[in-house]
């Protein structure tokens, strides 16, 4: 549904965008990359907002930047915080609905209320909700089109923990009805939350693609740290050694930290290796198969 | 329960047609554009305008006087002041709170969307200069063709300026900086030192018409009231389709 092919996008002589080539299709993907890394030049590429430097951005089968019908088949929520303040949630979403060319823009504004749960203040002016009820209000309003494509940029900033989860999972119910929901993030641990299918953008390049968790197998060539919780720690460390399954370790009272290059054959043997030497195994945990391991080593080098 | 709209499957591809396009842009920029503040503090403004054919009227000042007022603070200061502040507004604080955003990334056309912002800055500006400039003209007492010369060059005169200043919002940053630039220095010092400077001001051709009216003997103001009229209207067309073209292809934030 969307496809980004060698697009770079250049602002006088900062590159924003370098080169970057992806397709997503239906479902939920989640676009990560610290502040800065280019994930809203991207977005706003994908929406036509801006045209690349270099490259094409193609939307359900057209150019978004040219092609007046797709904008109506395609929603954003931008990230920043501007709506208009003196118009009510369900004067603004109505507006949203109508300049859609939305056949019934009353009964759209209040169906898209009622998904972020904010039926109960349509009345009042947005100009004094909190950040995180505008927030909804935006997502709000990138529904009553009931778009195709919906491009959400840092859509969570401002939510309390509660509405981060229902926000989650209205993103899972959206991509789940066949819709390509891109939502972009540079918070790790609600992009695990968002969707396992990752875009990592760092300092404008796409450095990595795909489950996140496929991303830390694929980077065999750096150990995998795991820490394991046993009864004798020092007992199980020699033995570790002189199997040659580890490449490093460290042990504290309880756990020893240990380092492997590889991940499957210590997985197999680890558990044998234990009872074997009577040690008792209380944790097996990998420490960096989460999404902050694999940012750090594809942005950071580390 | 579904996301999707109930005729989603029965929905045909939308687009907003222009005369719906064209009402919900004048609608969303006439309700940014209105504010108290703004309104009162040009409208103390424009009150200069009768205060000085007041004064003017009750000096039995003479007609070349008269028009002369009408010319300098009327058409030459009051118009194009409010005229800059509403029309380059009109996108250009939608673009600079990064609220265009809602009506750009829709599937309507651009024009459309200036024809509604110009609109809604006309609306407001009219009140505000034809009213008090009007009133100057009679207030001055000089007779009756000021009046109607007057309200002629000032409905042509705001026509031409709200379309200019409408593409000065859209194209520059700073509109109303180089909107006083254009105002004060281009049109009021540079195009006064010659015939073919003055041609592309916009203040020769609502002279002219306030001449073409009157008779007065005013400076740079000889053009034909047919040309008076037509170059600034044509002037506004081409303004607002420069600037829907410059709409379409600027980037958005």
């Amino acid at each position: 549904m969307i496809a980004v092919n060698a697009v770079s996008k250049f602002f006088g002589s900062v590159v924003a965008v370098s080169d970057v080539s992806f397709g997503i299709g239906q479902g939920v993907t989640a676009l990560l990359g610290p502040n800065g890394a280019g994930k809203s030049t991207l977005f706003r590429m994908l929406c036509g907002l801006t045209p690349p430097s270099r490259g094409s951005v193609d939307v359900l089968g057209a150019n978004p930047r040219t092609d007046r019908d797709v904008r109506g088949r395609v929603s954003l929520v931008p990230q920043q915080d501007a709506l208009f303040d003196h118009l009510s949630a369900s004067e603004f979403l109505e507006l949203a609905a109508r300049t859609h060319g939305v056949a019934d823009p009353e009964g759209a504004a209040h169906r898209a209320l009622g998904f972020v749960e904010l039926t109960d203040v349509g009345a009042k002016p947005v100009g004094q909700f909190s950040k995180g009820m505008r927030q909804r209000v935006k997502v709000a309003a990138s529904l009553v089109n009931d778009p195709e494509v919906l491009i959400l940029d840092e859509p969570l900033t401002g939510l309390d923990p509660v509405q981060r989860r229902h926000m989650i999972a209205l993103f899972h119910r959206l991509g789940d009805e066949g819709r390509c929901v891109l939502v972009s993030s540079h918070v790790l641990d609600e992009v695990a939350k968002i969707g396992s299918r990752v875009l990592v953008i760092a300092q404008g390049r796409l450095v990595a693609s795909g489950d996140y968790r496929d991303l830390r197998e694929l980077m065999d060539y750096r150990a995998h740290r795991i820490r394991l919780g046993a009864s004798d720690p020092r007992k199980l460390a020699s033995a570790l050694v002189d199997r040659g399954l580890v490449s490093g370790l460290s042990i504290d009272d309880r756990n020893v930290m240990v380092d492997t290059l590889d991940v499957d054959a210590f997985g197999r043997q680890v558990a044998a290796l234990s009872v074997e030497l009577g040690v008792r195994l209380t944790e097996v945990e990998p420490l960096d198969d989460d999404l902050e391991s694999v940012f750090r080593y594809l942005v950071e080098g580390r | 329960m579904s996301l999707a709209a109930p005729d989603r499957q029965q929905q045909p591809q939308r687009h907003v047609g222009a005369g719906t396009a064209v009402v919900l842009s004048y609608q969303v920029v006439l309700r940014q554009l209105t504010s108290r503040s703004r309104i009162i503090g040009l409208t103390l403004l424009a009150l200069v305008a009768p205060i000085s054919g007041f004064a003017l009227g009750s000096a039995d000042a003479s007609l070349d006087d008269s028009v002369r007022l009408i010319a300098s603070v009327g058409l030459g200061l009051v118009l194009p002041v409010v005229a800059l502040v509403f029309a380059g507004a009109a996108i250009g604080d939608l673009r600079d709170d990064k609220t265009l955003v809602y009506l750009w990334l829709r599937p309507m056309d651009r024009w459309p969307i200036v024809v509604g912002a110009a609109l809604a800055a006309g609306t407001l500006t009219a009140p505000i200069t034809i009213i008090p400039i009007v009133a100057a003209a009679i207030l001055t007492g000089a007779g009756n063709g000021i009046v109607g010369g007057t309200l002629l060059a000032t409905i042509v005169g705001l026509v031409a300026y709200v379309a200019v200043f409408t593409l000065f919002g859209v194209w520059l940053k700073r509109f109303i900086v180089w909107g006083l630039a254009y105002i004060l220095i281009w049109e009021g010092f540079i195009a006064q030192a010659g015939a073919g400077v003055a041609r592309i001001a916009l203040r020769k051709y609502t002279r002219s018409i306030l001449v073409d009216r009157t008779g007065a003997d005013l400076d740079l103001a000889d053009f034909s009231l047919v040309m008076a009229v037509v170059v600034p209207i044509v002037v506004a067309a081409a303004a607002l389709a420069v600037a829907s073209w410059r709409l379409g292809s600027q980037d958005i934030d």
